[in-house]
């Protein structure tokens, strides 16, 4: 098995941004300049395994990679701790999988988003933006340039898709008609209010923006430059989380606050409970998930918790692992811990929750 | 996973002619281990990112210079190592204070003492122990990318296995 340090592949993603952007502002070199440079060849040894060394090198990088996680943690995922569907997306596609612990590879999607009732997943992939049913037949799909972050909102009868692509926010009836884009956007995953009206939070790239859907009005500008936003249940509050800082407003009025220390990073964060915001914080060698209201900590470990998801009854927290290779079902009160090994055996490598509804 | 050495000799000549899918492909092949490297050395996700990343905008300054008849891996590996030890000194010159957050949980782990003991060794133990066994490297070549005598790769070796294996014990 592979050794995977915390984070590895999200900061893969990050690193990427900044490494390729000073690559295309690089002024290339003529060929022949290039080549005055003096040619020193390196030679590399040869390779001499140390006989000695390796009994015990063996042993200790096994006990390493073997140290941490949940103690009797589940080897499979048998079935949910609540009602509803998980989705999850990995280097493999997007999953869908049942309370009961069955499950579907829908396809080779890079996203995916439940519709409002489970009916229906909006998936992506190179050029298209595809709607499915939970048996992975296609329903239709929308040719657009990297279309990305579907997020569905509605009704049973009439429901929309935002999505980015090109640079923009877009949005498309249900039914893949009436595409349209609606403004400028960074590369942030939309997320609609629940509840009457379609609003929507995006980012633009420096803040946070809500904005009508239908007549594209900017309803508010919240300040922190966000890398995710989720509104809560019952669509009051709206979350502007970043890695250094996080905010919580009640329209333009900040209810919790969030900025860790220059020691310390946030993850990820996320309504849960009742009213509840929890946090999962990475500080020095571990990590651990406490709510920003009561500061009350829920589940602590080593190494780097990845992503926060709720149930959707609110009673249980999926917190994901990946040091550990794990995912932890933690429920919120009274306090109990389910752990799921083998994550990456099941779902492929870099396996992110994309969504747990419709209970 | 590292492509083969003449997947490799491509992406850096056509990287250097300025095809950015060459530099991807060349950066992807790269960054777990760089970034694994620095983590098991500095054991700190945030500052792993930076010393991995500072390694490749390093790459794609030298990029032109770059001598294709070297191996791209070791070249930058050094790098990330050098950075990673240099990091770890000076976090022990000044260590963090302790995290409070309120009383936690019982933990529900497996013993991570193995992490913890890693971690305990000296930034220049921890380095080697990491690239012979997570880069793979041979103790030779590790002396040659540090520029240490091979003696004393062989001597940080056994002294931080036999530390790590005395306080497993």
């Amino acid at each position: 098995m592979t050794f995977h340090a915390p984070g590895e592949r999200e900061a893969e993603d990050r690193a990427w941004e900044v490494v390729r952007a000073a690559y295309e502002q690089r002024e290339p070199v003529s060929w022949p300049r290039r080549h005055w440079q003096p040619l020193v060849a390196v030679a590399v040894v040869a390779a001499v395994v140390a006989a000695a060394f390796s009994p015990p090198g063996r042993s200790v990088v096994h006990s390493l990679r073997e140290a941490v996680g949940v103690k009797q943690a589940e080897q499979g995922l048998f079935s949910l701790p609540a009602t509803g569907q998980l989705l999850v997306t990995s280097r493999e596609g997007a999953w869908l999988v049942h309370a009961d612990g069955s499950k579907r590879l829908l396809g080779r999607y890079r996203d995916a988003s439940l519709s409002p009732h489970g009916l229906f997943v909006a998936g992506t992939r190179a050029n298209q933006l595809v709607v499915l049913d939970p048996q992975g037949n296609v329903r239709w799909t929308l040719a657009r340039s990297a279309p990305r972050f579907p997020a569905w909102t509605g009704t049973r009868t009439d429901t929309r898709i935002a999505y980015l692509s090109g640079g923009r926010l877009r949005v498309v009836a249900g039914d893949g008609t009436g595409d349209h884009a609606l403004r400028r956007a960074a590369l942030v995953a939309p997320a609609w209010r629940p509840g009457p009206g379609r609003v929507l939070a995006y980012s633009d790239g420096r803040e946070a923006v809500v904005v009508d859907a239908d007549t594209g009005a900017v309803l508010r500008r919240l300040a922190p430059k966000p890398t995710k936003l989720a509104w809560s249940r019952d669509g009051r509050l709206l979350l502007v989380f970043s890695p250094s800082k996080t905010r919580v407003y009640d329209g333009r009025r900040v209810v919790a606050a969030d900025d860790p220390s220059e020691a310390t990073v946030d993850r990820d964060a996320t309504f849960a409970g009742r009213n509840d915001i929890v946090a999962a914080r990475a500080a020095g060698n571990g990590s651990s998930v406490f709510s920003l209201v009561s500061g009350r900590t829920f589940f602590r470990g080593t190494g780097v918790f990845d992503q926060l998801a709720s149930s959707p009854d609110g009673g249980w927290l999926l917190v994901s692992w990946p040091t550990a290779n794990q995912w932890v079902f933690v429920r919120l009160h009274p306090r109990k811990i389910v752990g799921v090994a083998r994550i990456t055996q099941q779902f492929g490598r870099s396996a992110r929750i994309a969504g747990w509804c419709c209970g | 996973m590292a492509g083969s050495g003449r997947d490799e000799l491509a992406w850096v000549r056509r990287a250097q002619a300025g095809s950015a899918s060459d530099f991807e492909a060349l950066f992807r092949a790269h960054w777990g281990p760089a970034y694994r490297a620095a983590y098991l050395v500095v054991r700190d996700a945030a500052a792993a990112e930076d010393i991995a990343q500072e390694a490749f905008l390093a790459a794609v300054r030298a990029l032109d210079r770059f001598d294709r008849r070297r191996p791209f891996g070791p070249w930058l590996h050094r790098i990330v190592v050098n950075r990673a030890i240099d990091w770890a000194r000076a976090r022990a010159l000044r260590p963090e204070a302790p995290q409070v957050d309120g009383p936690a949980p019982e933990p529900p782990e497996r013993d991570e003492q193995p992490l913890r003991e890693l971690g305990r060794l000296s930034p220049e133990h921890r380095a080697v122990i990491v690239m012979r066994y997570v880069l793979e490297y041979t103790p030779g070549e590790i002396a040659e990318l540090l520029e240490l005598p091979r003696g004393t790769v062989n001597s940080r070796l056994r002294r931080g296995l036999d530390a790590l294996k005395e306080r497993l014990e």
